[in-house]
């Protein structure tokens, strides 16, 4: 049984009367690159911000290395790296003075030539002021100075958020080289499903406060489906087919979001629904976060007209 | 032997189906020899930006599938066709996909006999390619 | 180590402030009295004694030309105490910042002695060292016919710990997260009250003593928000 590095138990956060977080609950495991989805304003920084003690849950609580969040000690920060949404770094200081500072909290983990090769990398001018570098050098710099005391857990907001492509490949590279180390875990938002299909072993998909999916990547992939059936008259008013999570209808057609139903199953309730033709759509990642976050009654906003 | 493989995330094949795909056509078509090592995990992760696991659960499904073998300690590589068993399943696959190339030729006004001609031609293609492989051995 | 780093950082986002602060007082400070000196004109205050005293009907007049100096001293340090406290505890806020600051292998009270303690000792660096340069050079026999009053010198230093307790002030009102017409105008009305209570007292000791109580209450007022407060 691995050891779980994070973990919530009923974590919920309200903002006055606003429901930002609904009772979470999650439980990741020492190694896990997991991948925190969500759209904007679903309540992923909340729940980072919970766990790393920034914001007081309104109910429940949060564990990071075993330790509450609310009481996170130093011994236990030190063995945590954090990137910020929107990599806020002291902007007087200079990319030389960063690392002096963010080194002298790590004595014995900072690993100088990692940090002198990832800045050397990213060719960023040491000598320059955080303030006038680019978002995407800073971000760079935030990563640089979070990864070079090897965290054993390493939580980040949202950190691609625009960045250009190259620049998201570089982080995808730092996070693949930490998690090429034993025992490393990573927990990072996003709502860049292609870098999440990447690296992630586990997604976490969050709809406005909820967690809708806890799963292995691959489970995710392969319960997500979508079918199209055509009727010769009206589709069926009821629909008993197994795992379905919505569905839209129009004249003679249906289109389901079923969750985990064997491809056996469908076919069989194609046939005995009477469909005159039935498809699996095929879908990437990205496809069946939308599917699986969008509202049941979701129109497309542009129709064709018909002629 | 140099393998290039390449993914592409965002598509509706998921990455370790890709790295199985692209090892697979490059078996069929000589490209790789039983015998020949596959890049270590974590190489080939590194060089694909992708999780090692992703790289390791395709290895998992070749080996499976009777492509290739894995020798702890010295990596994995492509296994003697001779030890390889198939099932079902895979004849199963297999006669889809073969449905597929049928459907494309009949819509694209082809004969059964030019089909089977087709074929054979293409037959014969890999059957040359293998043996130059092996000529370069 | 890492309580070195802070002080450090702090200090150095302190600087510019600090000595803004002490240039301004040795310069207008110091012209105030070399001017004040050159006309050869006094400014005085009426020295109240305390009710009750037996010639309280007499009203002393303190005659010093350090006294422009010391209305410079009194806007200077409170002007100082508003800029600290805005820079280091309001700026975090609009920058973003908190985050990165808090998320560290120290405990966070250490965190915040370390802006107290580079604040104190901007105040005394600052404006400390340049009024006693000032003083120093008024009790000089060739500056001035007679010497300062000690007392001034007094009043000098609560000028100073007065500015400081503004930054206090400040401190409190930019931890606080509320609408301004709320809880962060707060602390700036009770400073206020602290000001006016402490420039009215007749004697020293009690002048210190309400800066010092007005001080305690805002700093426990600051520890406790700080540890509490979500960032």
């Amino acid at each position: 049984m691995k050891e779980t590095v994070l973990e919530t138990y009923g974590l919920t956060k309200y903002y006055g009367g606003t429901l930002a977080l609904d009772h979470m609950d999650l439980k990741i495991p020492r190694g896990c690159i997991c991948g925190f989805v969500g759209r904007n304003a679903a309540g992923k920084t909340t729940a980072i911000k919970l766990m790393l003690g920034l914001l007081k849950p309104t109910d429940g609580s949060a564990k990071l290395l075993g330790c509450d969040s609310q009481n996170l000690t130093p011994a236990i920060r030190q063995r945590i790296g954090y990137v910020t949404e929107g990599h806020r770094l002291f902007r007087w200081m200079s990319i030389a003075n960063l690392e002096k500072f963010q080194r002298a909290f790590f004595p014995k983990q900072w690993d100088d030539s990692f940090f002198a090769e990832m800045i050397e990398y990213f060719e960023l001018p040491k000598n320059k002021k955080i303030k006038h570098l680019s978002n995407g050098q800073r971000a760079q710099v935030s990563l640089a100075l979070a990864l070079a005391p090897n965290p054993e857990l390493l939580v980040m907001d949202d950190p691609t958020l625009g960045l250009d492509a190259a620049i998201r490949r570089q982080f995808l590279e730092g996070m693949i080289q930490l998690i090429m180390q034993q025992g490393r875990t990573v927990f990072f938002s996003s709502h860049i499903l292609g870098d999440v299909e990447r690296v992630s072993d586990r997604i976490v998909v969050i709809d406005k406060g909820v967690i809708r999916a806890d799963c292995s990547l691959e489970q995710f992939r392969e319960a997500v489906k979508k079918v199209k059936l055509s009727f010769s008259d009206c589709p069926p008013a009821r629909l008993d087919i197994e795992g379905l999570l919505y569905c839209r209808r129009s004249e003679k057609e249906l289109e389901l979001i079923l969750i985990g139903t064997d491809d056996e199953k469908i076919k069989q309730w194609a046939d005995s629904a009477a469909a005159i033709k039935y498809s699996i759509v095929k879908m990437n990642l990205e496809d069946q976060f939308i599917e699986f976050t969008a509202p049941p009654n979701h129109k497309k906003l542009f129709q064709w007209e018909k002629n | 032997m140099a393998l290039w493989i390449q993914i592409l995330p965002g598509l509706d094949k998921p990455i370790y189906a890709q790295i199985v795909a692209q090892i697979s056509e490059n078996v069929a078509k000589g490209e790789l020899s039983p015998g020949d090592k596959l890049p270590a995990v974590r190489k080939l992760a590194a060089e694909l930006v992708i999780n090692p696991n992703t790289v390791a659960r395709a290895y998992n499904v070749l080996e499976q599938a009777g492509l290739v073998t894995t020798k702890t300690g010295s990596g994995t590589f492509i296994s003697d066709p001779k030890l390889r068993t198939t099932d079902a399943a895979d004849i199963n696959m297999l006669a889809e996909r073969m449905d597929t190339i049928i459907t494309r030729g009949i819509n694209l006004g082809l004969k059964s006999g030019d089909l089977v001609v087709m074929f054979k031609k293409r037959l014969e293609k890999f059957a040359n390619r293998q043996k130059s492989g092996k000529k370069k051995k | 180590m890492r309580f070195l780093a802070l002080l450090k950082k702090e200090f150095r986002e302190c600087l510019p402030w600090l000595l803004i602060a002490a240039i301004a007082f040795l310069v207008l400070g110091g012209l105030a009295l070399r001017l004040m000196i050159q006309s050869g004109s006094t400014f005085s205050y009426p020295y109240r004694l305390p009710p009750g005293s037996a010639i309280s009907t007499f009203r002393l007049t303190v005659h010093s030309p350090l006294i422009t100096t010391g209305v410079w001293l009194f806007f200077i340090s409170i002007v100082l105490g508003l800029a600290l406290g805005i820079r280091q505890f309001f700026l975090p806020h609009f920058s973003r910042t908190w985050g990165f600051t808090i998320h560290r292998s120290i405990n966070k009270l250490t965190i915040l002695c370390a802006k107290l303690f580079v604040a104190a000792i901007a105040f005394i660096i600052s404006l400390g060292i340049v009024w006693m340069v000032i003083y120093w050079y008024a009790s000089l026999p060739e500056i001035l016919p007679f010497p300062p009053e000690p007392r001034l010198f007094m009043e000098g230093w609560i000028l100073i710990a007065m500015g400081f307790t503004v930054y206090l002030g400040t401190a409190l009102a930019g931890l606080n997260k509320a609408r301004w017409y709320t809880t962060k105008v707060f602390p700036l009305a009770f400073v206020l009250v602290i000001i006016v209570t402490t420039v009215s007292q007749w004697k020293l000791s009690t002048a210190f003593a309400v800066m010092l109580i007005g001080s305690l209450i805002l700093l426990s007022q600051i520890i406790h928000t700080f540890l509490n407060r979500e960032f």
